[in-house]
């Protein structure tokens, strides 16, 4: 036996050498699974190689819209905004609001060429143009209007009150002949108001009543599935197709009775993050981004290439309004105090740079009848007012305002404008459920808030601001001269006459009278009425936003490349 | 192997059972809490000046003005015959808004999963193996940035990196503008595509899966990774790991076969958490990249206090989650056959 060395053994010495060979083989080859990783970063990249996305064609616009409102196209239950717009471009009502900054100033024929009203202001007689199509070939005529207006009654959705409450019964509605027809009234209304509920896009649009027959089914006689997803119309675009939060495809109608548009396809992309449609405008994958930041439009003014294009109006505005309750509120002083007293410039330019025309009437800018009421801040006025009501030291305020903005930064600056006078603001914010809640209560004593019309007509404004002859729960008009206990006896007759007042001057010289003095003895701090912003590249031409953005019309809309 | 089999089909059985059970828990508390909130979703709806009588009336027809038991046990009884109640918001039935949106989720969630999961157990491992060195650095420097970032940061970062500066990703959306989608057979796209037969669809609709995918993967990624991480050092350190080396086994075997698959217990159990965490469907992802699925939904309806819409998608959330747990419990046993369900 002799001494075991480890050279002894020279299979072993290989065969160890081998497995540190092997070890550091090993470990090369778990090494190697950082190549299994890089392999897969590297097969990720190259399905992102991408083929160059193709340039837009000339004759297709493509908007990029969020596309979370949108609920279904049937005409007599869009309620919200962006529904109308669609169906502005895809049906046609009996009057039409036209006309960039003036559209709302007075109403011009649509489907309707012309009409009259009778004697005793009750029946309105409307002229059907001839030789109008639908998209289905078939013709527009008295009888489509008739059907088109009992079946939004019938169907009796959200918006139909608009429409109800100056039309109640379906009987009311006659065609006369092939091409008029007649519309009763329940009481006699301004030809505005009118038009206002009857060019609703929705419950006032006509729709092709063989069309819908044709798709009627005995649990839906109404056709109300079809039409949800479909058209119906006689406008410029037709629906083409509707993929839901993805895309809305439109393509044009030749044979438009005001003429083919220049566009053969619009697609309206789901975009839901403004930051998302302004980095793809920029990139010019959009045409136009329709829901931008103020920030964002500020921005992309100076930017080649992009264009700013926004209303110069619009049916909403935001407002202050004081509780008459509040023992300071009661004196007409220290509300006209208030109105002197705060910084509109750095409201309306500062806080919304830009995305907001000042007003400080009632009725928005640009609509029928509006009063020009500019006055600016005046310290030294309001002091004196202040004084003359007894409150020179001034008193303590709650003010309860949004937890959005722009609310809070309006908030602020009114707190700072009114310390001026010695009034100690204290700010609640809330959310707007909340908000409209207290309002509602009256348990308020200021609140900063947004309103809007709900249709293109002065009366609204009037009625929401104007009129409470009763200051109990059994008010007729219970909205904001309600909530802010402020009847005024001799006003609201004006108010109501004026609804029914079928002479446009007089009606004018009513609603002016109103305004001057809402403003004189009111409640309410008017702001501002913002306006809607768009951005689009700058080959589109012919887009042009009026004061309700809905009432937008595609139909003259270009691309220039 | 059959006293196993039977064992795991009263186990799933049972399971199934106290799921339904947990799913019905949940409709109850989320009908009582949605139901008590002041605001009314009516009046929201209907907007600032809608007339109260129109108010309501809408209240009487959606049955709000009932007691609140009552408008309880006729939701259950109507939900038993599979109506799970219309919306208030779109006018359609919940049950027909839960299947057009979800798919959508569901694909961008497993996605998600796969990429967080992949990447997790390699990032992980490779920690494990590389440990104290830099990429051991590296990965958990990594992994607190995955979990600390805000996902609408990460998400707009992204986009105007690889949409907007390289243009190597679209911004947006499922598929472009100019395609039309596939016949919808599963409501996935991905699926759908290849069952047309439409393989250019199919990648086209890959690249527009890749942003939100990887947006949502990198919490994934970081909890995957430092679980991996941790679970793998563990069972490196066992003595059977020494013995494998020590047999001459190829480290790779070592590593992947022996200590990878011991450690696989929690990996699995923290997939099956992030999984389940991305099919609630990221609303900030999913309305950043204009996917249209369940998170924009539920939002949507939660904010409009569509009491029919909220409730079916808090149920149709907690019966996938409750899923994904069944699915991982069930998964324990195949890893590691000594787990036993009796």
């Amino acid at each position: 036996m002799r001494n075991l060395q480890g050279g002894d053994f020279p299979e072993i010495k290989e065969q160890e050498g081998e497995w540190h060979e092997q070890g550091d083989a090993e470990r090369r080859e778990v090494l190697s699974m950082k190549w299994w990783a890089y392999a897969v970063v590297l097969a990720t990249c190259s399905m992102v190689v991408a083929p160059v996305l193709g340039q837009i064609p000339e004759d297709t616009l493509i908007i990029g819209m969020n596309h979370d409102p949108f609920i279904d196209f049937a005409p007599e239950r869009v309620y919200e905004l962006e529904g109308m717009f669609i169906l502005e471009q895809v049906y046609d009502q009996l009057v039409n609001f036209t006309g960039g900054e003036d559209a709302f100033k007075e109403v011009k024929p649509g489907l309707a060429e012309s009409w009259e009203v009778s004697e005793d202001g009750l029946t309105w007689t409307f002229h059907i143009r001839r030789g109008v199509k639908f998209h289905s070939g078939n013709e527009v005529n008295a009888d489509a209007v008739v059907f088109s207006f009992q079946r939004a009654l019938d169907r009796h959705q959200s918006p139909i009150w608009i429409m109800e409450q100056f039309v109640p019964e379906k009987d009311m509605i006659q065609r006369v002949d092939e091409y008029t027809v007649a519309i009763t009234t329940k009481e006699p209304i301004g030809e505005m108001l009118f038009s206002a509920a009857f060019g609703y896009q929705g419950i006032g649009c006509v729709l092709d009543p063989q069309q819908i027959q044709e798709h009627a089914t005995s649990d839906d006689p109404y056709a109300a599935e079809w039409v949800a997803e479909h058209d119906a119309g006689s406008g410029p675009f037709k629906i083409d197709e509707w993929v839901k939060r993805d895309r809305i495809v439109l393509t044009a109608y030749e044979d438009y009775w005001q003429g083919a548009p220049q566009l053969r396809r619009i697609i309206i992309k789901d975009l839901p993050e403004p930051t998302a449609q302004k980095l793809a405008l920029e990139r010019g994958d959009i045409d136009v981004a329709w829901n931008l930041l103020p920030e964002m439009i500020v921005e992309l003014r100076d930017q080649d290439g992009i264009r700013v294009i926004q209303s110069n109006s619009s049916f909403g505005y935001h407002y202050l309004a004081m509780n008459m309750g509040f023992e300071a509120f009661s004196h007409i002083e220290v509300r006209q105090a208030i109105r002197w007293a705060l910084d509109y410039t750095a409201i309306t330019d500062g806080i919304m740079a830009g995305s907001a025309v000042k007003n400080q009437s009632i009725v928005p800018v640009g609509m029928f009848s509006h009063l020009d009421l500019s006055y600016a801040q005046n310290l030294d006025k309001a002091r004196e007012l202040m004084a003359k009501a007894g409150y020179a030291n001034g008193f303590d305020v709650e003010l309860i305002s949004r937890t959005d903005q722009p609310f809070t930064d309006i908030a602020a600056q009114i707190q700072q404008d009114l310390k001026q006078i010695n009034i100690n603001v204290k700010i609640t914010t809330m959310v707007w459920a909340e908000v409209l809640r207290v309002f509602r209560a009256r348990t308020h004593q200021l609140v900063l808030a947004r309103g809007s019309l709900d249709y293109a007509d002065p009366s609204g404004a009037a009625t929401m601001m104007a009129h409470c002859r009763v200051l109990g729960d059994d008010a007729e008009v219970r909205q904001m001269a309600w909530r802010c206990m402020y009847c005024p006896s001799g006003l609201v007759d004006w108010v109501e006459e004026a609804a029914s007042e079928q002479d446009a001057r007089r009606r004018e010289v009513l609603y002016k009278a109103i305004q001057a003095l809402v403003l004189e003895e009111g409640p309410f701090v008017m702001l501002h009425n913002t306006l809607k912003q768009v951005a689009a590249r700058e080959c589109v031409a012919g887009l042009e936003i009026p004061a309700s953005w809905t009432y937008t019309e595609l139909l003259s809309v270009s691309k220039a490349e | 192997m059959e006293s196993l089999c039977l064992s795991m089909v009263t186990y799933v059985v049972r399971r199934v059972f106290w799921l339904l059970f947990v799913v019905f828990g949940v409709m109850t508390l989320v009908f009582f809490i949605s139901r008590v909130i002041p605001a009314d979703p009516v009046a929201a709806m209907l907007g600032g000046h809608a007339p109260p009588e129109l108010i309501e009336e809408m209240r009487d027809e959606w049955g709000l003005n009932r007691p609140i038991l009552e408008q309880y046990l006729a939701y259950v009884w109507q939900l038993l015959q599979g109506n799970f109640g219309v919306s208030m918001a779109t006018g359609r039935h919940v049950l027909q808004d839960l299947v057009e949106y979800f798919p959508a989720t569901f694909e961008l969630a497993t996605m998600g999963a796969a990429i967080s999961v992949v990447l997790g157990v390699i990032l992980g491992v490779l920690s494990a193996v590389r440990r104290g060195r830099l990429l051991d650095h590296a990965a958990r420097i990594a992994a607190l940035t995955g979990i600390s970032m805000p996902v609408f940061w990460l998400a707009l970062l992204m986009m105007l990196l690889f949409y907007y500066v390289l243009g190597w990703l679209p911004g947006g959306g499922r598929l472009p503008y100019y395609m039309d989608p596939p016949s919808r057979i599963t409501g996935l796209i991905l699926l759908d595509s290849l069952i047309a037969g439409r393989i250019d669809m199919f990648a086209i609709a890959f690249k527009h899966f890749a942003m939100p995918a990887l947006t949502l993967s990198f919490f994934g990624i970081a909890a995957i990774s430092r679980v991996t991480r941790a679970s793998m050092l563990d069972v490196l350190g066992e003595d059977y790991i020494r013995t494998a080396r020590s047999k001459g086994l190829a480290e790779r075997r070592v590593v992947l076969g022996h200590a990878l698959k011991n450690a696989m217990l929690p990996i699995v159990t923290i997939s099956g958490i992030v999984y389940g965490r991305l099919l609630e469907g990221g609303v900030i992802v999913e309305t950043i990249f204009a996917w249209p699925g369940l998170g924009r939904y539920a939002t949507n309806a939660f904010l409009a206090l569509d009491f029919a819409a909220v409730v079916g998608s808090t149920m149709m959330i907690a019966l996938f989650y409750s899923l994904v747990n069944l699915a991982v419990d069930i998964l324990y046993v195949f890893i590691n056959p000594r787990v036993r369900y009796d």
